[in-house]
């Protein structure tokens, strides 16, 4: 028992210094809007055909996802995707997503 | 093969008794190092996320190949339609961009108590140290029973070399000859591949070798993806051309007579195409990981991909054992599950609670027409599984020259996702 209780202290002493020289905590909504950099680019900046989505007003961001989420008849593959999300994750991925710099090829 | 298995035990042994042979790789560093085995879909972009987002991580992405070819848009290369060096992805990126240390070397064995990797690299054994080893190898093929060569009777179902045997088999077949191939026992890599390459080979036969047809032998009851565009594909588009054939289990291939038996008959062709039943990648094997109910994949923690038997063993991709499809997309996913997870550990903390994963794909259905498919999964607490999402699950109503363009965007944009 003492034995396993200084083995656990011993790691909690190693992950400290770990974490001294790695960057902080990943933002909220970073993971989640990484699915969409899937279609729209490495931090929302396409490689062409699809929208880049960076940099763009959260609100905006929120109402179209919102939207297409409760569209009655999905069409494109927007319209599920966007169901996949919770209110609460899509506003998460909009927040991020307006923190990121605007792409050279953006249309707005 | 005897004298290496020997060196190899040999150094097995030498390495539980806590020597350093041969050469132990990394010295005094600060930075927390993390291995990633495969640089596919999965690995690619776990290495590529955990630069991105980790800032001062050490990390070494090994894999046997000097540079990837990707599956998506692969059977387009068996038609002829697209060149090899389209689905060619370099690693340059990775290093010079994202500064991952990029290893050509074969992984050999595990030590989980050690926290090393043994790699083979140009004949050479090394011991890569770690503090969280990400396994992303993709499939093994459990080969079918008989005369069995797959020189002779290509899968394509790791693209590279075997991609251009099967292109060449296809392209040399003449008129009123037949293509046979079989689809595997699910799960396997890419649910709605199978069904692609047959309309891909359907569509070329159609065009260019009038007569010509393809049996399509299924070991499972029924089309796994994109039941209504690939059915409407094989009853109407081929019709005439395609024979679809359900529950038709391979018991036995003949590379040499070009012949295959199965629980549905016996079949001969001109072009044998055989995707044998799958398992994890070996050094999943190797490793004792394969710890799932039939010992073929691997079960994981999906907050973090965390192997069930060693929490700093991830394993994410085509060789974890979650419900989730076995696609490239999917590994995409995944990895950036698996790299804020580990940057999180890093930093003392737990994983991230809700993640969502997605698969999304588009499948040629003629030359000039494809369709689509997607869903995508939650985390459920309750059960501990990512849980699809109905609602966000569903296939494109018909193929359409726009899906075919919209294939060509969603393929370059993953792959830069991953590789770039």
């Amino acid at each position: 028992m003492k034995a396993k209780t200084y083995i656990r202290s011993a790691l909690v002493a190693v992950t400290a210094v770990i974490a001294s020289s790695v960057q902080a905590a990943p933002p909220p909504g970073q993971l989640l809007a990484s699915m969409c950099f899937q279609c729209h680019g490495t931090n929302g900046q396409a490689v062409g055909g699809f929208e880049s989505i960076s940099g763009k007003s959260a609100r905006e961001i929120y109402n179209e996802l919102l939207e297409m989420s409760k569209r009655k008849k999905p069409e494109g593959i927007m319209d599920l995707q966007a169901r996949a999300y919770t209110p609460g994750q899509i506003l998460l991925i909009a927040n991020y997503l307006a923190t990121l710099p605007k792409a050279a090829n953006s249309d707005d | 093969m005897n004298s290496n298995r020997r060196d190899f035990l040999k150094f097995a042994s030498l390495a539980a008794a806590g020597w350093s042979f041969p050469k132990a790789i990394h010295g005094a560093t600060t930075a927390p190092r993390v291995v990633v085995i495969g640089g596919g879909f999965g690995g690619a972009t776990v290495a590529k996320y955990l630069k991105l987002w980790g800032g001062n991580i050490d990390v070494t992405l090994i894999d046997r190949a000097a540079s990837h070819y990707a599956c998506i848009l692969s059977n387009l290369v068996v038609t002829g339609a697209l060149p090899m060096d389209r689905i060619n992805l370099s690693f340059n990126s990775l290093k010079t961009k994202r500064g991952v240390n990029v290893v050509q070397g074969e992984a050999l064995s595990v030590d989980p108590s050690a926290k090393e990797v043994v790699v083979n690299v140009g004949g050479t054994t090394y011991a890569y140290a770690y503090d969280k080893l990400v396994l992303a190898p993709g499939i093994e093929f459990i080969n079918p029973a008989g005369n069995y060569n797959d020189q002779l009777t290509p899968h394509a179902w790791k693209a590279g070399p075997q991609t251009l045997l099967l292109k060449n088999q296809l392209a040399a077949m003449t008129s009123k000859q037949t293509f046979v191939m079989t689809i595997p026992k699910s799960p396997y890599r890419c649910p709605p591949g199978p069904y692609e390459r047959a309309c891909a080979v359907a569509d070329v036969l159609k065009r260019k070798k009038k007569g010509a047809k393809i049996i399509v032998l299924d070991a499972n009851a029924s089309i796994q993806a994109e039941p209504v565009n690939f059915g409407n594909a094989f009853k109407s588009t081929y019709k005439g051309i395609l024979t679809y054939v359900p529950n038709a289990t391979v018991n036995e291939v003949n590379s040499a007579t070009k012949t295959i038996i199965t629980a549905a008959g016996t079949f001969k062709g001109a072009v044998l195409n055989v995707i044998p039943n799958q398992r994890a990648g070996q050094i999943v094997t190797t490793a004792g990981l394969a710890n799932d109910p039939t010992a073929r994949w691997s079960v994981v923690n999906p907050l973090n991909y965390a192997s069930t038997a060693h929490p700093d063993i991830h394993i994410l991709g085509d060789s974890q054992a979650t419900s989730q499809p076995k696609s490239g997309h999917m590994a995409n996913s995944q990895a950036k599950v698996c790299a804020d997870a580990i940057i999180r550990a890093f930093n003392g903390e737990e994983p991230d609670q809700n993640p969502v994963t997605s698969s999304a794909c588009f499948s040629p259905i003629t030359a000039t027409t494809a369709a689509w498919l997607t869903a995508s999964f939650q985390y459920d607490p309750v059960t501990k599984t990512m849980k699809r999402v109905e609602a966000s699950f569903a296939e494109a109503a018909k193929p359409t020259s726009d899906g075919m363009q919209q294939m060509f965007q969603w393929a370059d944009n993953i792959f830069a996702d991953s590789f770039v």
